[in-house]
């Protein structure tokens, strides 16, 4: 009797959750600013950054070279600290955390592709995909078949077996997109991962982040220098001087 | 899962650079041949110094034999006469003692003192009174061990000199016979107290000049008939008995059986049985200081392959620090990327030990075919030839002092690993 009208309540709730879902904030950047150096030679890489990103956003991150990109995303992947603010990833803050002690965060919540491809060069392209599944400990047919369903995803089926230094730089982003993607992180995070391939290759690389992260509604942050990327992608970052602007007019993300 | 793929990376990265792992294993290996080759020449020298004080001996007492039966009191209390507490040898006594088992024969011995003279000089002298056809027994026991026998260059024995010169023949030390401007065939006299006090004097033949394998022995050294000691002190009775055994190994073993049998279960003990151990106060101090030589040894060797190994291991970590900061961005704890070097160091250890035994091998192959010979060892005045035992029970220890060395170096990666900047890293090339 009860469990009857239970069952229009439950499907309520589940739209409303999917909704909720979609505009659950997952980072988060209060006040956050970056230093290098001391004293005169002090640089300000990030001034007073403030930042939401929800889950599904596609976000590409514009501005000069210095102007704090990389600076951005290393803060926003958790691979460095910052100087003043808070930093709140899927919940957690943080800012007290030290990088060991995010090392899990990393593992779990994001996915970073680098500029410089960065896989291990004694690991296939299978094992270099295979690495943070590993480590995530799960099971070995599951990580089987995680691996190949990644790999077919990235167009790289038939170069498990390969070494990086048997690929093309293309190719080597690929598998690095594959790596990162691997563990269905919450954030995907590009730092020019372009700049070092050919305008041709540069592109497919970028089809290929898009079309993905269409599929996979995870929240993915791209940096480029220069604006290509930009009539692709609605929502804007602009950065100058680490001072954040968001490009108003249609983006979901709030400073 | 994870730990195996650890393992698998650390022996890809070893053969990355392999000429550079070649080298650290070589230097490995030959640490550990070293060390397993020193614990060969030191069984060695242990075994020659062993056999050597049960057989010949390095003092005037001669070999020490296995065991000695004493009277119990001589060892407590002091001689009022000589041979006070003596032992009256009986053919009884004798069987009893030999049909022991495991024994192989028995030889009497008369400890005794007094002064020899050439007619216009006198020297005092400390005596032993043998059975030289026993004796040289004893002697030929040492000729016949296996990891001897190549080396010992076989002299005519000194006690078949005095055999020869029967019945009052003496064997004199290089320094004496000097000292007494006499040679092979001089007479002397021996003069010493008999056992009721009185003064007597045994006129002796030269039998023969020996040297001592102790030098400063040389100048007191006096071996005699033990029939002739006897009747220069007037009495049948012995300072004690040697017994022999068929093996050393057996030492332990033999002497409470052989102690049961002379004295019963009396509560006061008529005979006391000493091993050689007891009563090698030479062999004794020489393994001590040559332990502390080869303990030395020892750990320099360690050290040379554990700072040559953690020098490997820091230019490795040196080389991968765009890798390492790589797995630490995807969220590698730093305790995985140490554990992966630890393996580094650990299959280098492996591959070092199996090196350094096919080295140990070859190398005391090659010495022990080279008729090396070793000058001969402080004190002494005999050089042997060098062999190298196979110290079988001390490889594996000396494995794993290699390869703790080695994993040990491994594991000092972290100090390096954790202060890898991620960031910084990344662009690093
Ligand atoms: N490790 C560093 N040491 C000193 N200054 C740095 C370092 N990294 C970045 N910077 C400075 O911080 C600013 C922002 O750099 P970055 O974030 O790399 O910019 P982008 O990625 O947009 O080119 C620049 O002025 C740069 O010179
Ligand atoms: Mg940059």
């Amino acid at each position: 009797m009860e469990a009857k009208d239970y069952w229009p309540n439950r499907q309520q709730w589940k739209e409303k959750n999917a909704l909720q879902m979609k505009n659950t904030v997952i980072a988060k950047l209060v006040d956050v600013s970056k230093y290098y150096g001391n004293g005169a030679a002090r640089v300000t890489a990030l001034d007073r950054v403030n930042l939401s990103l929800c889950r599904g956003d596609i976000v590409v991150l514009v501005g000069l070279s210095g102007s704090g990109k990389s600076t951005l995303l290393h803060l926003l992947g958790c691979i460095d600290k910052q100087d003043k603010g808070n930093i709140i990833i899927d919940g957690i803050d943080t800012s007290s955390m030290s990088l060991e002690q995010l090392a899990p965060l990393r593992l779990n919540k994001i996915g970073f592709v680098f500029q410089s491809f960065n896989l291990i060069p004694v690991l296939t392209a299978y094992e270099n995909v295979e690495l943070p599944l590993l480590f995530k400990g799960l099971e070995k047919k599951a990580i089987s078949e995680r691996v190949h369903e990644v790999l077919d995803e990235v167009g790289l089926q038939d170069r498990k077996k390969h070494y990086p230094r048997e690929m093309s730089g293309g190719q080597q982003q690929r598998v690095a997109i594959a790596r990162a993607l691997a563990g269905q992180p919450s954030i995907v995070l590009a730092d020019e991962p372009t700049a070092n391939l050919d305008s041709k290759t540069g592109e497919g690389i970028l089809d290929l982040l898009l079309n993905l992260n269409q599929q996979k509604k995870s929240t993915l942050v791209i940096s480029s220098h220069d604006s290509v990327v930009l009539d692709r992608i609605k929502s804007v970052v602009h950065i100058l001087d680490g001072r954040v602007s968001v490009d108003t007019e249609h983006s979901p993300v709030q400073t | 899962m994870t730990i195996i793929k650890l393992i698998n990376i650390a022996l890809r990265n070893l053969f990355r650079n392999s000429r550079r792992t070649f080298i650290t294993v070589l230097v490995s290996a030959s640490g550990f041949a070293a060390l397993a080759i020193i614990a060969g020449y030191m069984e060695f020298t242990f075994f020659g110094l062993r056999e050597m004080t049960i057989c010949k001996g390095f003092t005037a007492s001669g070999g020490t034999g296995h065991l000695q039966v004493f009277m119990q009191d001589a060892l407590q209390k002091e001689e009022r006469y000589p041979l006070e507490f003596g032992i009256e040898v009986n053919d009884k006594l004798q069987s009893n003692i030999e049909s022991t088992g495991n024994v192989s024969f028995t030889i009497p011995r008369v400890e005794f003192n007094g002064l020899i003279s050439n007619g216009e000089k006198s020297i005092s002298f400390l005596g032993m009174g043998v059975d030289p056809v026993k004796e040289s027994k004893l002697i030929e026991y040492w000729y016949a061990l296996d990891n001897m026998s190549s080396k010992a260059v076989r002299a005519d024995s000194s006690f078949t000199q005095l055999k020869n010169t029967a019945p009052n023949g003496v064997l004199l030390g290089e320094e004496m016979a000097k000292a007494l401007n006499v040679k092979k065939g001089s007479g002397l006299m021996l003069m010493s107290t008999t056992v009721d006090g009185a003064v007597n004097v045994v006129d002796v033949t030269v039998a023969g000049i020996v040297q001592n394998t102790i030098k400063s022995i040389n100048r007191y050294y006096l071996v005699t008939n033990i029939k002739t000691a006897q009747s220069l002190m007037q009495t049948e009775k012995v300072s004690k008995i040697v017994v022999i055994l068929n093996k050393t190994e057996n030492t332990d073993a033999v002497r409470p059986l052989l102690s049961k049998k002379l004295n019963g279960s009396s509560a006061k003990p008529l005979f006391s049985v000493i091993p050689w151990n007891n009563l090698a106060e030479y062999y004794n101090s020489v393994i001590d200081a040559y332990r502390i030589i080869f303990s030395f040894s020892g750990i320099i060797i360690v050290v040379i392959v554990f700072l040559s190994c953690t020098n490997t291991m820091l230019m490795a970590t040196m080389e991968r620090v765009k890798e390492i900061g790589t797995l630490k961005a995807i969220g590698i704890s730093n305790i995985w990327i140490i554990l992966m070097f630890l393996f580094e160091g650990f299959f280098i250890g492996v591959l070092s030990v199996v090196a350094g035994i096919a080295l140990k091998y070859i190398f005391s192959w090659i010495i022990n075919n080279s008729g090396f010979m070793m000058p001969p060892p402080p004190g002494m005045t005999s050089s042997y030839e060098l062999n190298i035992f196979s110290a079988v029970e001390f490889l594996p220890w000396i494995s794993l002092l290699v390869m703790v060395s080695t994993t040990f170096s491994g594991l000092l990666t972290f100090v390096k690993i954790r202060k890898i900047s991620i960031v910084n890293s990344l662009t690093h090339v």
